[in-house]
């Protein structure tokens, strides 16, 4: 028995291989290999010093802001490796969303805020930018909330409606995957349905990609996952197997809580 | 009062609470009395200054002393106009140069500066605002001014210079010994004030909210110019008002290259002379009443710009702090 799930290639978007990443001499991630399904949810779990953040920030090469560390293997996304030298880095991030643990709105108004991204592509036309603002809010269920206030300050709305707000600054470029960090992990109990409620309805159009260490999230928002330990990717498979019948005794001592 | 024989305690009581007490009001009034001598010292200073500016208030007002351009201490006419003028002409063109550089020079440190740079230039900017104001003044005259009389200012003559209205600005015989070289060394000395404020204020911007800039897709300028700059905007205005500040207030690095004359120059090219010259210069000249008067009448507006400056700012601060 296979400890990681072959995902049938047409529902592929992006093969991880062999990947790996090291800042000087310490290798914080190595040899993970999956696919991560279009359209789908894939959650990545495992204790705190795992590398599931490490990950996640190599698809959008967040690494690359800080000096020193240096990637290896590949992540290939409709036959273009991420990882290539050849890669504009400003278009990778725009196509890549990603949602941080804290809410990080920009210091600008409600509106700017989703404006700034689609600005950045080169739209600059007002009544084009209102449409898919407006548009952008109502898909991250933020737009009823803040339809009367969009030309005041970003840092007034609660910290949930900043996520979301967040959430929908990512979504108005139209980014092919959104990369989501603990995005809760600052959220009361209801904002935090709010967000998982929306993170499930966004897998129609975008691929997720979601760090949590909240096991009952993972379990209910998404349809695969992956259990990280010490850098390795210990074992990857269909959310249900991961959490009822994992292959690995490693995870499921992790899942039913006997460590982590 | 409690009953007799109450304690908190189960065993051991609290030493000589009377004591403890006391020592407490001795405290507070030591830090009370610490504090006050802040206030009475600026009403002290105010107060003397305008007591001594009396004569001078009386004879010219206010609206004419300020406008009145003729400093002529034979006839006992006196007028601030013309140092008012240097003081503010020097100031706005040194904040003109110093401001643009220094934040070029905060953005270089804190977003592009390879590590092992950024300490070292880190201490060179504090290190500059460590040189005394003569020094600044010795060198403006022995070096900055030659060059700036023999090569700066007749290239500028050439070239800014022949543009209509703007070059009248750059008339004159360059002699490197006026406005703009003042205002050159001015800038300089207080470059170390509003960039080492800027850098700090850009330090502070969120590490994730530059990360979530660059996750949707902003270059390198674009972070800086639309996160980090506006999340820092009241830090850097706070920095260049206390660079305002020292700008309005400094005497002896102009002292050496404004040449000191009473007059309100049309030309950058021209000798003028501020507040803090004339008063540095010519105390020890002072032999009228009227003269000496006149001198702390320039003492006490020189006193008030820099309050209202201070006061403007913070007015400022707090009202967008509110919004």
């Amino acid at each position: 028995m296979s400890k990681n799930i072959k995902i049938p290639a047409e529902e592929v978007l992006i093969q991880v291989q062999d990947l790996g990443l090291s800042y000087g001499s310490v290798r914080a991630i190595k040899n993970i290999t999956m696919d991560v399904a279009r359209n789908a949810v894939t959650a990545l779990i495992g204790p705190s010093g795992c590398g599931k953040t490490t990950f996640l920030r190599c698809f959008n090469r967040m690494h690359d802001l800080y000096p020193g560390n240096h990637y290896e293997g590949r992540i290939i996304m409709e036959g273009q490796d991420l990882l290539g030298n050849d890669v504009d880095l400003t278009e990778l991030r725009a196509g890549i969303g990603m949602v941080f643990q804290k809410p990080t709105p920009f210091p600008m108004t409600v509106f700017d805020n989703i404006a700034y991204g689609l600005k950045l592509k080169g739209i600059l036309n007002r009544t084009e930018l209102t449409d898919r603002a407006e548009m952008a809010l109502k898909h991250a269920a933020l737009w009823d909330e803040v339809k009367d206030r969009l030309k005041s300050g970003a840092s007034g709305l609660s910290g949930g409606q900043q996520q979301r707000l967040v959430i929908a600054r990512a979504l108005a470029v139209e980014p092919k995957v959104i990369l989501f960090d603990e995005p809760t992990s600052a959220l009361d109990p209801i904002s935090t349905s709010k967000i998982e409620e929306l993170i499930f309805q966004l897998k129609k159009e975008v691929t997720v990609i979601i760090v949590t260490h909240n096991m009952q999230q993972a379990a209910r928002i998404s349809d695969y996952t992956a259990f990280m330990y010490v850098g390795e990717l210990i074992e990857f498979n269909e959310t249900d197997v991961i959490f009822t019948n994992p292959n690995v005794k490693l995870t499921e001592e992790y899942v039913t809580g006997r460590f982590g | 009062m409690p009953p007799p024989g109450f304690s908190m305690f189960r065993g051991i009581n609290m030493a000589n609470q009377k004591v403890k007490d006391y020592k407490d009001k001795i405290f507070r009034a030591t830090t009370f009395f610490a504090a006050m001598m802040v206030l009475a010292v600026i009403v002290g200073i105010f107060l003397s200054l305008a007591h001594q500016s009396l004569p001078a208030i009386q004879k010219f007002g206010f609206f004419r002393f300020i406008s009145t351009p003729t400093w002529d201490p034979v006839h006992e006419v006196f007028g601030a106009a013309s140092s008012l003028y240097g003081t503010i002409v020097t100031t706005v063109l040194a904040m003109a140069i110093a401001i643009p550089v220094s934040i070029g020079i905060a953005i270089f440190i804190t977003e592009m500066c390879p590590g092992f740079l950024k300490g070292a230039m880190g201490t060179a900017i504090e290190l500059l605002a460590a040189i005394p104001s003569i020094i600044y003044g010795m060198w403006g005259l022995f070096t900055l001014a030659p060059i700036m009389g023999d090569t700066v200012e007749p290239f500028l003559q050439h070239t800014i210079g022949k543009v209509p209205y703007l070059g009248s600005l750059f008339s004159g015989t360059p002699l490197g010994i006026d406005i703009l070289t003042a205002s050159t060394i001015l800038s300089i000395m207080i470059i170390p004030f509003i960039a080492s404020i800027a850098r700090d204020t850009f330090n502070l911007t969120p590490q994730v909210l530059r990360e979530s800039a660059y996750a949707i897709g902003a270059t390198r300028w674009e972070v800086i110019r639309n996160v980090v700059m506006p999340y820092s905007k009241s830090g850097i205005f706070g920095g260049i008002v206390i660079a305002m500040g020292r700008a309005l207030g400094e005497t002896m690095a102009v002292a050496f290259v404004l040449g000191n004359k009473h007059q309100i120059a049309r030309s950058l090219l021209d000798a003028s002379s501020t507040i803090t010259v004339t008063l540095a210069n010519e105390f020890t000249e002072a032999d009228s009443d009227m003269y000496m008067a006149s001198l702390f009448y320039l003492a006490l507006i020189l006193f008030a710009m820099s309050f209202l400056t201070l006061a403007a700012a913070k007015f400022i601060l707090k009202e967008r702090a509110k919004s």
